[in-house]
């Protein structure tokens, strides 16, 4: 499928106030047109209210949320929500649907004829990484953790949304299969160019797939950017201390090797048991592999190019120069 | 019973065929129509209770009461009104059957996991659609829970109508009784205990058929 265009999402001093509590209080962002924007934040500070205020499963007490300039206060909550994509941690899959039927739900609703929904179902669960003829006709519960998961975001897609709003998607999965899976959300994602709002407690989940990352204290936006600016230049103790002391070590894992500064190549006889690295490798991973191989420096090489030379000073530099403390 | 009489009279049962299949059809009528009425009832209270929970309460103390007038004494009470009819009959072994079929109805719908409720409001079910396409389908195992229970005792409780009567298999326990005829008596009994059988296992297949997925593998 041709990548679309998913819609821009703004929310204009979105406020909720229950009683005396401010569960969010004057939230202003943009996410971009098919962006990931994650929102991140202790427990409690307002980010599955902010979210659910998007598809209007709560009200906001004041503010303006706009898709693509249009208020959403203003449409009927319904056919908002058919075209909002909406994945909880918990999935809430029906376990009295198949498969298939569970994917097939917004189109359902959307009354699409019967010929493109299978289609699409089929096209989705291919997506998932599932065999559509054997898996279609399951139930939910003969399912595990991680493929419920992915049929709950591949049911959230299905009716190819500008928007999609996930609530902690993968929290309730193990590491390894959560990794999995938001590598495959990113793809997906990047395919189909939705733009997503994605709540997380996660730092390193919100690195690793978010485009803007805002940061939420107590029902406040403290900070909104990217990933690498985020880690090198947290706006205050908070967010400094919410991304971790190892953020230094987080942006390396950001960077690649390509793109750091090299020595020009020297001749590998003098460089004893340096790592050879490649381009598309993170400085992370050098740094890892230069440590356990006990060297200073380690060999660029794409394929049979030799680069240049990679040292641990370029990759101190890199973390002081934009890390000002 | 006679000394020297036996325990049932083989012939007496050949002869009498005819009018044990009646009484049969009787008991059947009797029950589904107990049941069908009930559960119409039930299910309209159910959704009263569901929508305004603070009507569960008096809903189920109302029931309750009913259930617990014993039925011999209410088809008394019923009679100076509407007479020894089928009527009588009905009103009575239906509010036998609404406490049950209500108290399961509701805790079938409760029970829906909350995620699953949010889900579909979140993608965008109306409430009707979230209570006829996710609710009450999820609900239809605690639901026919309970509708095996009002069946099973309806159909015990039939036999008691005998004495307004009408009465299914209870004739059959009555008249064994006036004439001191065991084959009667146990005619009627073991009549009315195979019916129920019967009835909850075809129940049990039918909810089967309607719930595919509480026994995929
Ligand atoms: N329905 C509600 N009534 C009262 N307070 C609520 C309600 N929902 C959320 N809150 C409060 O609003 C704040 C934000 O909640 P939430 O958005 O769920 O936080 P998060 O998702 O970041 O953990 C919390 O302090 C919570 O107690
Ligand atoms: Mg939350």
């Amino acid at each position: 499928m041709a990548a679309r265009r998913g819609a821009t999402v703004e929310l204009r001093e979105v406020t909720k106030r229950y009683g005396e509590t401010v569960a969010v209080d004057r939230l202003s962002f943009t996410a971009p047109a098919g962006r990931i924007c994650v929102l991140i934040g202790p427990s409690g500070c307002g980010k599955t209210t902010s979210l659910r205020m998007v598809n209007r499963l709560i009200e906001p007490t004041s503010g303006e949320i706009l898709i693509d300039g249009h208020n959403v206060l203003q449409e009927d909550p319904t056919e908002l929500r058919r075209r909002i994509g909406y994945a909880i941690q918990q999935v809430g899959l029906f376990p009295h649907r198949t498969i298939g039927q569970n994917v097939a739900t917004v189109p359902e609703l959307l009354g699409w004829p019967a010929a493109r929904i299978r289609a699409r179902v089929d096209e989705l669960l291919s997506l998932i990484g599932f065999e559509p003829a054997r898996m279609r006709d399951r139930y939910p519960a003969q399912l595990s953790g991680g493929e419920r998961q992915r049929v709950g975001v591949a049911r959230a897609m299905a009716a190819e949304p500008p928007v999609m709003l996930m609530d902690e998607p993968f929290a309730a999965v193990d590491p390894i299969v959560r990794e999995r899976l938001q590598n495959e959300f990113l793809q997906l994602q990047r395919a189909q160019g939705i733009t997503v709002i994605f709540v997380t407690h996660d730092i390193d989940e919100a690195i690793k797939l978010g485009d803007r990352i805002a940061i939420m204290r107590a029902g406040r936006l403290v900070q909104y950017a990217p990933p690498a600016e985020l880690l090198a230049h947290p706006a205050d103790d908070f967010v400094a201390r919410f991304v971790g002391s190892d953020r230094g070590l987080k942006r390396l894992a950001l960077l690649t090797v390509g793109g750091a500064e090299l020595d020009p190549p020297v001749d590998p006889s003098r460089l004893g048991g340096a790592p050879v690295l490649s381009p598309a490798m993170t400085l992370r991973d050098a740094l890892s592999q230069m440590l356990a191989s006990e060297a200073q420096v380690g060999m660029v090489r794409d394929g049979d190019n030799y680069l240049g030379v990679l040292t641990l000073s370029h990759i101190g530099r890199l973390l002081r120069s934009e890390q000002p403390t | 019973m006679t000394a020297g009489e036996p325990l049932i009279r083989w012939d007496w049962l050949a002869s009498h065929a005819g009018e044990i299949g009646q009484r049969v059809g009787q008991h059947l009528e009797l029950t589904v129509i107990a049941v069908a009425v009930g559960l119409i009832i039930s299910f309209g209270l159910s959704l009263l209770a569901l929508r305004i929970p603070r009507l569960y309460g008096p809903i189920t103390w109302t029931t309750g009461i009913l259930y617990t007038i014993p039925s011999l004494a209410l088809f008394a009470l019923l009679v100076p009104y509407t007479g020894l009819s089928l009527l009588t009959a009905e009103i009575g072994l239906v509010s036998y059957t609404l406490l049950i079929l209500i108290r399961n109805i509701v805790a079938g719908v409760r029970g829906v996991p909350e995620e699953v409720r949010e889900a579909a409001r979140g993608m965008g079910y109306t409430d009707r659609q979230i209570l006829w396409r996710v609710e009450l389908p999820l609900a239809l195992a605690v639901i026919f829970a309970g509708i095996r229970v009002a069946t099973i005792t309806t159909i015990g409780l039939v036999t008691v109508t005998a004495l307004i009567g009408e009465g299914g298999m209870g004739y059959f326990i009555t008249l064994g009784i006036q004439l001191f005829f065991s084959t009667a008596l146990i005619v009627g009994a073991l009549g009315s205990v195979l019916l129920a059988m019967l009835a909850d296992a075809s129940l049990v297949l039918v909810q089967r058929a309607l719930t595919p997925w509480t026994h995929a593998r």
